[in-house]
């Protein structure tokens, strides 16, 4: 499903974020990527979303060469491979059904299909009663759902998690891994970048450690070990 | 494409009324720099009227025998109206002159005692002319120099030459120093319009990663932002046109007063020129509106 070959990327002058990367990740799959601050994890998501085009390697995506894409083609890309971040990145002036209807009328969906789609993940992901909120007025846990809902509502093959729960206390970031887990078990491939060790290992799916931007470890049921 | 262009629209409305501070406030800058392009357009306009007013009442006067008759006289009139250069010639007689004599002295009786005392009508018949166009009053003072006929008595053009060649040089000096002005205060403003709307812009930058971010297209990012750009400058136009019609009805009676006996009306002019007056304003601005726009979505745009 992704694959990475030899993927490198420097940085002037001359720092290595990642430094012959291979590694592949089968579809529905639940990879937890983990490594200490400046190891090139954020490296590697700005990479899947085609913000940044690595130095040397290919990055695919099913059949699809990320590493080639053209501008014009990043919206789509945007919409296959959906990002969620631990700051929400949700839009503060409008509400969380609007924030999440927004993914759908950028891509030129009808507003038939927006009415019956957002209301129906909104409920999934427990907003349910909370959708006409602005973020300002819900929890960082229910803004994170927010952020997941509207990353859900493409419907993509891929969820990059940056750091999801890194703003939110122990209680909310339990349930926000159990939504991903969730997601996962609908066939959607989720990678979760974390620092969070408990997490990890109460996962007990696949880890990937990065240290000085290499893969230093991949285990299939995997402990945080740094 | 249409239901695009419609979300971009509802989009762009509701930012600006979700921003209404930020909104008022661009408006407000928008206002105010078109107010003052007017403003500076209203002077030219002026003072070149001003000018033109000075030209208009340039004229050279052929002075002719009093005893000239009548029929001759009328003869040399057509004679000179026929030559090019030459918008008219007004024939002013001997009982006109007199009646133009007595009403410009009629508050002094000295002269007018004296003039009583002649027996007969001093002063010359004498015909007026007035070029068309007063930069080639040259070549008219050599016409009228070549004219060979014995009821003309004088024909002293000395002064006027000196007087236009000083009317002549202060149009130009006037001109030069107005474009120069107004290319500068043109260039003041459109960079005060660009940084207004990249400020607008900039307060909008998280916004713009985040519909970079949930796959939105380069255009639908920034159509909204075009569509409210456009959107303040029409409004700002608008309000600007309607406050300056305002300061012009104000202005107008002041006008009248430094103008006398001239029609001059600046209300007059800016409802003839309206249009093309406010289109190119609106034009100019739309323009570096979509161009801040591009430039700073552009430079925002990544997450």
């Amino acid at each position: 499903m992704i694959t990475l070959e030899n993927v490198s990327k420097t940085y002037p002058p001359n720092i290595k974020a990642l430094d012959r990367v291979s590694l592949s990740i089968k579809a529905g799959e639940f990879v937890s990527l983990v490594g200490q601050s400046g190891t090139g994890k954020t490296t590697f998501v700005r990479c899947l979303i085609g913000e940044e085009k690595p130095k040397e390697g290919k990055i695919k995506i099913g059949d699809w060469d990320i590493t080639k894409i053209g501008k014009r083609e990043i919206p789509y890309l945007r919409r296959q491979v959906a990002v969620i971040f631990q700051d929400f990145k949700l839009l503060p002036k409008k509400t969380l059904y609007e924030n999440v209807a927004f993914a759908l009328e950028v891509a030129g969906k009808s507003n038939a299909k927006i009415k019956s789609i957002v209301p129906q993940v909104m409920k999934i992901v427990g907003l349910g009663a909370k959708m006409h909120r602005y973020p300002n007025e819900v929890s960082g846990g229910e803004q994170q759902r927010a952020a997941i809902a509207r990353a859900l509502v493409y419907q993509p093959k891929v969820l990059l998690a940056d750091e999801p729960t890194g703003n939110l206390d122990s209680i909310n970031a339990q349930e926000i891994i159990d939504l991903l887990k969730k997601i996962n078990e609908f066939g959607t491939t989720v990678i979760l970048v974390t620092h969070n060790r408990d997490i990890v290992n109460r996962l007990k799916r696949r880890v990937i450690t990065l240290h000085d931007g290499r893969v230093i470890s991949d285990q299939a049921v995997g402990k945080y070990v740094l | 494409m249409i239901i695009s262009i419609l979300r971009a629209a509802k989009f762009s409305l509701q930012d600006i009324a979700r921003n209404v501070w930020l909104s008022i406030v661009t408006v407000l800058i928008l206002v105010l720099a078109f107010f003052s392009v007017n403003l500076l357009l209203s002077v030219q306009v002026i003072s070149q009227a001003a000018i033109d007013t000075v030209r208009d009442k340039i004229d050279v006067s052929l002075y002719l025998k009093t005893d000239a008759p009548e029929s001759e006289i009328l003869a040399l009139r057509a004679a000179i109206s026929g030559i090019e250069n030459v918008r008219e010639v007004i024939y002013v007689s001997k009982q006109e002159a007199l009646e133009d004599f007595q009403t410009r002295h009629k508050n002094n009786p000295d002269i007018l005692e004296a003039l009583r005392e002649l027996d007969s009508n001093p002063l010359s018949p004498s015909l007026i002319i007035r070029p068309n166009d007063v930069n080639r009053y040259d070549g008219l003072i050599a016409e009228l120099n070549r004219i060979s006929n014995p009821i003309i008595e004088s024909r002293n053009f000395d002064d006027h030459k000196l007087m236009l060649e000083k009317i002549n040089m202060i149009t130009e000096r006037v001109n030069q120093a107005g474009f120069a002005v107004s290319l500068l205060f043109i260039f003041i403003t459109l960079l005060v319009l660009y940084n207004t709307l990249r400020v607008a812009i900039y307060t909008h930058r998280s916004e713009i990663a985040i519909m970079r971010l949930v796959g939105a297209s380069d255009w639908f990012i920034r159509a909204p932002f075009i569509i409210s750009s456009l959107l303040y400058t029409l409004i700002g136009v608008v309000i600007s046109g309607t406050v300056f019609y305002l300061f012009l009805n104000l202005l107008q009676p002041y006008l009248e007063a430094f103008f006398l006996n001239y029609d001059f009306n600046i209300i007059h002019y800016f409802q003839s020129n309206f249009a093309q007056f406010f289109i190119l304003e609106f034009a100019a601005a739309a323009a570096i509106n979509i161009i801040a726009s591009l430039v700073a979505v552009r430079k925002y745009s990544n997450i």
